[in-house]
């Protein structure tokens, strides 16, 4: 075992050494913000997947909480000249607290119903940042007031700090679900995912489990979502609440590997690398054909691989390089 | 002896249908008691409402001198009691170790020590080949194993059995026999419904017999089998006399 764990800590350490190295190597600024799309939604991926993928409650409102950090953040810096670093935190203060009232909602559905009662929770909250405007901008918006290159205030010189800032925010998001995976919490989330009732018989709390690990999801993702609009000097209500951010979230996970570590970063690499090179090629004239190679891809891995790509890494890399069997895991699809 | 359970006056209607009836019973501490009836008599209903995984429209159950109704199955396991399901619901995706480690969490969150516990009750039932097999490729009878190692791997005091001899062959039936006889002998309290007569009697020190949501006869095992409402209702004529030729109900 030990054996394969080095391995692990080599490959791992070689990816990091080529994320960081990146940004000196590529010079071009439409790559890297590519990158950091790459890397923002990996993170969000990450975030929802240590609820959606390892408990298996698939939510479609992740961007309630995306929107919460953004606002919060933005709110606490226009109104109130907090930099964006500690606005950054009391987003995923707000968003965990948001997410109590919203999951003791929520978590008395299953499955299909829990999915569609998340998507109204985010909906709710775009409605209400739309219709009350003396709250924050309303429908349009505000743009960050540009204050040239302040590291202190969550903004620079160029594309390069934005990518460093997202690549540690995956690494944190990274090394929790780690952590997780490893310790009684992600034996409890499987099961949890697996059968309810039989987690519960075992005297699993899975009420408690819930609602922890979709605080540690809702915080997350808000810290995504203050990053987005600090990178982007813009927010208003559609941008935030975007349902777009919610079905991303989901979707880079199920394609890369659901309920597993390194499966949302993967999924997103492909998804959105995909996605800007299509855009790139056949996206001048040719209107919406890029998005329907797009979704030919996505039809073809939900079809022939609905574990999600991962398998297909993993198993090459057992064999090939570990020639090892992985057995000392919580589950066995990665 | 002291009662490690007492039952008193349980219903449930679903509907228009009493699936528990005013059920009351008790069972004392080391003590196997088996609950026996015909299909749709109200014994998983009861297995039910004593872990928490439905609430009782009336009574109580008291276990260890503490009241049960109300509490969440959790609670319930975590206060000693552990159940099997009739139909065995592992964790398809994880192994046989990492499903018993999952119940070996409620007693200590340490990842070595839950290991150790989980190989105790793993090697306990005799899966212990098996403990890297992710527990969906296992067979019914293995399955239904590993449920139980995952049961005792929360530390219970006392241990409802859901037909888990259900569907295994006469030489696994001595197997499980055994290994119900030997959890009795380690101190536990054992509550089983199973329909295999042969494996009741080996087993089991009281009866009760459910009919229709209602206890129609408790007793030993003697007495049950020679019941005339017993044999009426479950047992069929043929059990309790040795049918006469050409005269099997059976």
């Amino acid at each position: 075992m030990r054996r394969f764990v080095s391995q692990g800590g080599f490959w791992v350490g070689a990816l990091a050494v080529i994320a960081v190295a990146l940004p000196l190597l590529v010079s071009s600024t439409f790559a890297i913000d590519i990158f950091i799309r790459i890397l923002l939604f990996a993170f969000i991926g990450v975030a929802w997947n240590l609820m959606g993928g390892y408990a298996k409650q698939l939510s479609l409102g992740h961007a309630a909480y995306f929107g919460l950090g953004a606002y919060t953040s933005t709110i606490l810096l226009i109104r109130y000249g907090v930099s964006p670093w500690i606005g950054m935190l009391a987003g995923g203060i707000v968003a965990m607290l948001a997410s109590l009232p919203i999951g003791a909602l929520c978590f008395r559905l299953r499955g299909p119903y829990f999915a569609i009662a998340t998507i109204a929770t985010a909906q709710v909250l775009m409605l209400l940042f739309l219709k009350f405007r003396d709250f924050a901008w309303g429908a349009e918006g505000t743009t960050m007031p540009n204050l040239g290159d302040a590291p202190l205030m969550m903004q620079f010189d160029g594309k390069a700090p934005y990518y460093y800032v997202v690549l540690v925010l995956l690494a944190v998001g990274l090394a929790i679900t780690y952590w997780i995976e490893r310790s009684w919490m992600g034996y409890y989330l499987v099961a949890v995912g697996e059968d309810e009732d039989a987690a519960e018989a075992i005297g699993v709390d899975t009420l408690r489990i819930k609602r922890n690990i979709y605080l540690i999801s809702a915080f997350l993702t808000a810290l995504a979502g203050t990053f987005y609009v600090q990178y982007i000097y813009f927010i208003d209500p559609n941008t935030a609440f975007s349902f777009n951010v919610s079905v991303e979230a989901a979707l880079v996970s199920i394609v890369g590997g659901i309920g597993t570590l390194w499966g949302p970063v993967i999924g997103t690499v492909l998804l959105e690398a995909t996605s800007a090179l299509l855009q790139s090629w056949l996206g001048g004239g040719h209107g919406g054909v890029q998005l329907t190679v797009y979704s030919l891809i996505l039809i073809a891995v939900i079809l022939y691989r609905p574990a999600g790509l991962i398998g297909i890494l993993t198993a090459a890399y057992d064999r090939v390089i570990a020639g090892t069997k992985r057995v000392n895991k919580v589950s066995l699809d990665g | 002896m002291a009662e490690a359970l007492v039952i008193r006056n349980l219903s449930r209607r679903f509907g228009g249908l009493r699936a528990v009836q005013d059920v009351s019973f008790a069972v004392n501490e080391c003590e196997t008691v088996a609950l026996i009836g015909p299909n749709g008599a109200g014994k998983t209903t009861s297995f039910n409402l004593i872990t928490g995984h439905c609430r009782p429209d009336a009574g109580s159950v008291l276990a260890f001198g503490r009241e049960l109704v109300g509490l969440r199955p959790h609670e319930i396991c975590a206060h000693g009691l552990a159940r099997t399901f009739q139909v065995a619901r592992p964790f398809g995706k994880m192994t046989v170790l990492a499903n018993v480690m999952t119940g070996a969490f409620l007693r200590d969150r340490r990842l070595e020590i839950a290991r150790q516990q989980a190989r105790e009750a793993i090697d306990f039932v005799g899966l212990a080949a098996k403990e890297h097999t992710p527990a969906r490729e296992l067979t019914t009878i293995d399955q239904r194993r590993l449920e139980l190692a995952r049961a005792l791997a929360t530390q219970p005091r006392l241990l409802l059995l859901d037909e888990v001899m259900a569907g295994l062959n006469p030489a696994e039936i001595d197997q499980a026999v055994a290994l119900v006889k030997k959890l009795s002998q380690r101190g536990l309290t054992i509550v089983i419904v199973e329909h295999v007569m042969r494996a009741i009697m080996a087993v089991a020190r009281h009866i009760v017999v459910l009919d229709h949501g209602q206890k129609i006869a408790e007793g030993n095992p003697r007495e049950v089998v020679a019941n005339p409402d017993v044999i009426r209702a479950y047992l069929g004529t043929g059990y309790a006399q040795p049918a006469a030729a050409g005269e099997s109900h059976c």
